[in-house]
């Protein structure tokens, strides 16, 4: 039982985008451009050589932010996708019924088809593999070169996470949605 | 009385396949039928599509997951709660010059929520799972839960409704006749909540897309009736037709008149503001041919029509509601395509792409074919209903 | 059996590696959305049961970052990073992690195979070991074998030219055909790559040095793109501190790269010119005397020569600005700033030979450097104390008839042991070689993608009486082999221990995951088995040609000769990898430090003591205390002046010449290549996961620039040069100068046994000049325009 997180700081993220690649292949993920469980979004850089604008060029790695309000939950009409004992958003593929509303309700674009099952998927936090192994990190964290991500429980006040958010400035992603993400972008 | 007894005693007409199949062989019915065959044969053939590649076969994507064929069905389930309305009025609310098209009108939106229902099979991908898990795991907060399961009542007490006014039990018929109205209301206005309750979409979240749900399904519903009957009376209509035909024209531009007066006041706060995901949205909607065509079809033309008639040049009328609901598909398509207009992800995943800008879609053959499909489904159930029923108003 | 090489045969042969139904289920998106959809289903999910995890080390890169696999019945599923390497950090890049695509590639070569058509038509035959090996030592109807070439040479050995990929069996290759059968002809990355910055900076301070971001506070990096071309451990060090982070960075690169993206600064500099603001640096150092004198005076040879050199010839920001395009201002702000610093990095660089004075500019950065005083110490370059590993001995036999190598036309200091690419290929080519060259030995190298202007590559090859091709996929310079022989790829052997790291200095081994896939077999095993087929038959030939060799028979019977002088080729591999580490380890570190290597797949001394995980990222390899921060003491020597240049007519201090000038004909551009940090070189070209994140090569025209010539996001366009003509998409983007244009290397493959590379965008071998620097011949990469249009 715990609260899963995470937290990432993404001004370490240099967009190599091994995060995506150690993903599909802990998680078994189909190739395809659209199915990916996680991403990193590039903002294209501003302005016109020379004078380009640096600090518009930002990578932000993304993915399902395991709201606490979740709307694909919400708007779920039966319950495939459910809250886990860890708080984490999961898919029961068996219930799915791939009406697809989930993935036009999520406002992070965090959803798509898996063709093999004909469902909808999404990040997992790596729940059914690595942490059902008894791993304490995702794929992506683990995998990171610049060590963008710290997964952890928010429950736990001596965590990683925990700790991190106590000391550095961070936001989420849409908040303005009142969804409560649980991933935490480090400023 | 047994259920038996009570089946036995509907009154149907005994008609074979060759009477099914024998009709007028005017050129507009050779022409019907060629279609509805042609129509079928589509459906038949994206079924097959679909059941080998599933969703590879349509054009939808992640970003763009909801497809022509939602739009079909919101387009047959609309047809089918505006023919609930229309039929209602005669025998719910007791306008006698309405009674002579209730039970045309219950038939039809049996039928069209059918063709709907059969288009929409095909969408979802688990149909059968869908059932079972809507019992046993309802999701009481959805919008589609309530919408589908709504849907699935409204459909029997149609059903039920029909067959009393089949059997003229006019008590029963209300009674049944009014709870389906509501229900039928109740599913139609979670339709709507579908896309209203969307808060990551700001083009369609709020109280807008419930409430003209009712508005356009009203309309609709005057539109098929007039289609319905220009064909029952190959627009040669019997003066009882005419009172009621002249009174729907009219009711027809009201609702047109308040339609627009909605849409307009739709697009100007939407843009007003430049709420981003809200106004860009909404401004480059008006850049596209399908909301011209929505507004065009679905509204100008059948509204000038009306209004310059005065709803009495029922021939008319008749075209202009067939142009309207070319127009009203043309809505159905928009309120789904505009809702999934604007990304949610907005930045580049990939070096050599082009940063997201409007999602583009654009239905699939096959998506094609089991759209046209269930307009066959539509017309094949409605023609077999005309024989097998007797759908003019009763004699009293 | 004739197995012509094509998309089909091949995939006939493969095993149910990949999941064939992912495949048909979404083959109608391959024809509506494209190539994408080409092999969606490769990847496995791990699972929750048995699994062994077998520590590796990476071979996707040079940089060799360790990791564990993750194997369940037989299969490796998952390849994570292993946290004892201090190299690697804890980490695998995309395309570390993607490596297991290679390994499950269907398009794999599986089996040995023989040449049946026409030399480059891509027809084989498939077989047996025993038969390739056999092919070459004799030949069949279509070739000679290397039995007949060298006895008509005369036993000439040298009329063998080889070439090799960079790797861990690299040296086992070279040992093969180098020191065993005999020849000097010995080409391979080297040249086409990093020799004048190695170069430059051991002439120059003695080392090609470490860096120590972590103390650090400033860093310019120039030319070098460390967040998409990785570089362990700087990658991971260094872009934790940018962005106003601890340590300012200022990036100087022609294209915004992501390395740009990341910086604090970014000046875009003309291709080829950085000596130009190195020297204004320096002058502006010289001029405000910024440096660290004391420093300087102490370790500096002709420093003071250096001073009045730079000073004398009026090398000002001013001067530099119209020839670099750097702002004189901000050439005096950086001047300024890194001789502030505490702890100022000028980033020593790892990449190609982009100009013709790479070399002078890697020795005006070292002495930059030594400006600052920022040398062997925290925080700075780190020279450390690298783990020594015994040498390993092999008894080489000589060759009286071998002659020494020939390509040193226009090179002022000719590299003995690997030479130049370009030099030897084009003396050849040219008629200029003192002596036939006759046959290419060739392993995990693919000059025909790697080597500027493929044609002539390509006229090499034909040339040759015998190609032969040790690799794992049938690349574009496999297709010219006679025979190729199929090696196992990284996961599938183990490989030679190997010490890396200077500051937190390791030794690592390379386990194998799993056996061998198909008929593939590890490199050590093939030169061992190929040795053995042709030392005695290469014998009988020394014997008639070789007096020496015939005097020693003379005088000690040809039993002993044959064993004691090294003609037994075979007796260099006559321990298996494994055992040779085993025994190497134990000797020198004892039985423990070999277990621990062998569970672990690192070892340092004290590694039980000092290694600790800090936090759920971070690790500690060596306490701060331990690390080798400073060792150089008195030794450190900063040579500004290098005598020994002069006499070969290289400047003995780095000097401007106007002929390095950067222009570009009205209506041309300037081709410069580079990395993308998921893709290396053509080797990960048809790894489908790779694939997918860069489909393919475009190429980079200035938004404006295109928009003017018509050019949209994905048209097809012709790009010409003066030595070929490809074909690619354009990506119009205002990351890149208006009179230049960048393609990302490794595309453009014409091998069709690689389903997913063949015809997928443009090779920029084909269109860059075959140009030399000219201290070592080394390629130089951005020196050719190019011509652009529609199609």
């Amino acid at each position: 039982m715990a609260r899963y997180g995470m937290a990432l700081d993404y001004k370490n993220c240099i967009n190599c985008k091994a995060c995506e690649v150690a993903c599909k292949e802990e998680n078994g993920v189909l190739l395809g451009a659209d199915k990916h469980r996680i991403w990193v979004g590039v903002k294209e850089v501003e302005g016109q050589w020379p004078n380009l604008d640096i600090v518009s060029n930002t990578f932000v790695p993304s993915q399902c932010q395991h709201c606490e309000d979740a709307p694909c939950q919400e708007v779920c009409p039966t319950h495939a996708t459910y809250y886990d004992e860890n708080h984490v958003v999961r898919v029961n593929s068996d219930k799915c019924i791939l009406c697809s509303y989930c993935m036009n309700a999520c406002p992070y674009d965090a959803r798509y088809v898996d063709d093999r099952t004909m469902t909808v998927d999404k990040c997992t936090f790596c729940s059914d593999t690595r942490l059902a192994r008894g791993e304490t990190t995702t794929a992506c964290q683990n995998t990171c070169p610049t060590k963008v991500r710290t997964f952890g429980d928010l429950d736990d006040p001596e965590s990683e996470i925990s700790i991190l958010l106590k000391t550095r400035d961070h936001f989420s992603l849409k908040s303005h949605l009142g969804t409560n993400p649980k991933l935490f972008y480090l400023t | 009385m047994s259920i038996k007894e009570f089946i036995t005693s509907i009154p149907v007409n005994k008609v074979g396949i060759k009477d099914i199949l024998k009709f007028e062989k005017s050129p507009t019915n050779l022409l019907v039928a060629a279609l509805t065959l042609l129509f079928l044969a589509f459906f038949v053939i994206g079924v097959g599509i679909y059941l080998v590649h599933g969703h590879h076969a349509y054009g939808v994507t992640r970003q763009h997951p909801w497809g022509l064929l939602i739009a079909v069905y919101i387009f047959f389930v609309v047809s089918s709660t505006g023919l609930c309305i229309v039929g209602s009025l005669g025998d719910v609310f007791g306008f006698k010059d309405y009674e002579m098209i209730s039970k045309r009108a219950i038939f039809g939106s049996i039928v069209t929520i059918l063709g709907g229902f059969a288009v929409i099979a095909f969408e979802i991908g688990h149909p059968v799972r869908m059932l079972i898990y809507n019992i046993l795991s309802p999701g009481m907060r959805s919008a589609i839960w309530w919408m589908g399961t709504l849907y699935g009542i409204y459909l029997t007490f149609m059903i039920i409704e029909f067959i009393f006014l089949l059997k003229h039990d006019m008590k029963n018929a209300r009674i049944f006749g009014l709870i389906g109205l509501l229900v039928g209301l109740a599913a139609h206005s979670n339709l709507g909540g579908v896309f209203g309750f969307l808060n990551s979409r700001t083009i369609s979240n709020g109280v807008f897309y419930p409430t003209y749900f009712i508005l356009t399904a009203f309309i609709t519903g005057i539109y098929i009736a007039f289609i319905m009957m220009g064909f029952r009376y190959k627009l040669r209509f019997p003066d009882n037709a005419k009172v009621m035909l002249t009174n729907l024209a009219l009711i027809q531009a009201l609702l047109l008149a308040i339609l627009m007066f909605f849409e307009t006041w739709k697009m100007l706060t939407g843009i007003y503001g430049g709420m981003p995901g809200r106004a860009d949205v909404a401004e480059h909607i008006l850049t596209t041919w399908p909301f011209w065509a929505e507004v065009i079809f679905g509204m100008l033309i059948p509204f000038l029509v009306a209004l310059l008639t005065k709803g009495k040049n029922h021939v008319m009328m008749f075209w202009a509601s067939l142009i309207g609901m070319v127009g009203i598909f043309f809505m159905r398509y928009d309120l789904v395509h505009d809702t999934q207009l604007k990304p949610l992800q907005m930045m580049k995943t990939r070096e050599y792409m082009l940063p997201p800008e409007w999602v583009h879609y654009f239905p699939s053959s096959t998506e094609m074919m089991i759209s046209l499909g269930g307009l066959g489904i539509v017309v094949l159930l409605y023609y077999v209903g005309t024989k097998v029923f007797n759908l003019d108003a009763d004699a009293h | 059996m004739e197995v012509e090489i094509s998309r089909r045969k091949f995939l006939q042969g493969t095993v149910a590696m990949t999941v064939v139904g992912g495949a048909v289920g979404s083959s109608l998106l391959a024809h509506e959305g494209g190539e994408s959809a080409l092999r969606e289903s490769v990847t496995t999910k791990t699972s929750t049961g048995e699994a062994e995890e077998v520590p590796f080390l990476c071979g996707i890169c040079v940089n060799k970052c360790a990791g564990f696999a993750r194997v369940e019945e037989g299969k490796v599923t998952k390849l994570n990073p292993n946290p004892y390497f201090p190299k690697s950090r804890n980490m695998l890049c995309p395309r570390g992690n993607a490596g297991i695509q290679t390994t499950y590639d269907p398009d794999r070569l599986k089996y040995p195979m023989i040449r049946i058509g026409k030399r480059g038509e891509g027809k084989f035959k498939r077989v047996t070991w025993e038969e390739a090996y056999e092919a070459i030592l004799n030949g069949t109807k279509d070739f000679k074998g290397l039995a007949q070439i060298i006895d008509e040479e005369k036993d000439n050995r040298s009329t063998i030219g080889y070439c090799n990929g960079e790797g861990l069996s690299k040296e086992g290759f070279e040992d093969l055909v180098g020191k065993k059968i005999g020849t000097p002809n010995y080409v391979d990355e080297v040249s086409i790559c990093l020799e004048t910055a190695g170069a430059g900076f051991f002439a120059t301070i003695g080392a090609y040095p470490e860096i120590d971001p972590e103390h650090a506070d400033y860093m310019i990096i120039a030319g070098a793109n460390r967040a998409e071309a990785i570089i362990t451990p700087d990658t991971q060090d260094i872009f934790k501190q940018t962005k106003g982070r601890g340590m300012k960075t200022i990036c100087i690169d022609p294209r915004f790269t992501n390395t740009a993206a990341k910086s604090d600064k970014w000046l875009p500099v003309n291709p080829g010119t950085d000596l130009a603001y190195m020297l204004a640096m320096t002058y502006v150092v010289f001029n405000e005397n910024l440096q660290n004198e004391a420093f300087m005076k102490k370790h500096g040879t002709g420093y003071e020569e250096y001073k009045q050199h730079i000073l004398a010839h009026k090398y000002t920001p001013e001067w530099a600005e119209p020839i670099c395009g750097i702002p004189a201002k901000e050439i005096y702000a950086m001047a300024r700033e890194f001789m502030n610093a505490e702890r100022p990095i000028f980033y020593p660089g790892r990449r190609s030979v982009f100009s013709p004075n790479d070399y002078q500019y890697r020795r005006a950065i070292a002495i930059f450097q030594a400006l600052s005083g920022n040398l062997d110490q925290k925080g700075g370059y780190i020279y450390g104390n690298p783990i020594m590993l015994p040498p390993e001995f092999v008894n080489a036999p000589i060759y009286d008839q071998a002659q020494e190598r020939f390509d040193t036309e226009g090179i002022a200091f000719p590299t003995i042991k690997s030479g130049s690419w370009i030099v030897f290929r084009n003396m050849i080519l040219e008629g200029k070689n003192p002596y036939p060259v006759r046959v290419m030995m060739m392993r995990k190298h693919n000059p025909m993608m790697s080597v500027p202007n493929s044609a002539k590559t390509r006229e090499l090859l034909m040339k040759m009486d015998l190609n032969v091709m040790i690799d794992i996929l049938p690349s574009d310079t496999a297709m010219f082999a006679d025979v190729i022989l199929p090696e196992a790829s990284y996961l599938e052997r183990t490989s030679p221990v190997k010490s890396y790291g200077w500051l937190e200095p390791s030794i690592v081994q390379r386990r194998a995951a799993i056996k061998p896939l198909f008929e593939t077999k590890e490199p050590e095993v093939i030169y061992k088995e190929l040795a053995e087929k042709l030392a005695k038959p290469l014998f009988e030939i020394s014997k008639k040609y070789d007096k020496d060799l015939q005097e020693q028979i003379k005088q000690r019977g040809e039993e002993k000769v044959f064993k004691e002088d090294g003609y037994d080729l075979a007796d260099a591999w006559e321990m298996p990898v494994h055992e040779k580490n085993k025994e190497v380890v134990e000797k020198v570190f004892g039985e423990k430090a070999w277990e621990t290597l062998n569970e672990k797949g690192v070892y340092y001394p004290h590694m039980e003591e000092y290694h600790k995980q800090l936090s759920p990222n971070d690790f500690q390899y060596y306490p701060k205390s331990k690390r080798f921060y400073s060792t150089q003491g008195d030794k450190l020597k900063v040579t500004c002046k290098y005598d020994h240049l002069a006499t070969k007519g290289i400047d003995a201090m780095p000097t401007w010449h106007d002929e390095w000038k950067f222009s570009v004909p009205e209506g041309k551009f300037r081709l410069i290549t580079g990395r993308h940090a998921q893709f290396t070189q053509s080797g990960t070209t048809n790894n489908a996961m790779l694939r997918d994140l860069i489909p393919t090569n475009f190429v980079w025209i200035n938004k404006r620039k295109a928009e003017e010539m018509g050019i949209a996001f994905g048209d097809m366009v012709e790009v010409k040069s003066e030595v070929g003509t490809v074909q690619l998409q354009a990506y119009p983007t205002e990351k890149i100068a208006p009179n230049q244009t960048f393609m990302l290397h490794g595309f453009g493959s014409e091998s069709k046994g690689m389903e997913m590379a063949y015809g997928n965008g443009a090779n920029d071998a084909v269109l860059i000049k075959d140009d030399i620097e000219p201290t070592f011949g080394a390629a130089v990469m951005h020196s050719t325009n190019v011509e652009i249009r529609r199609v």
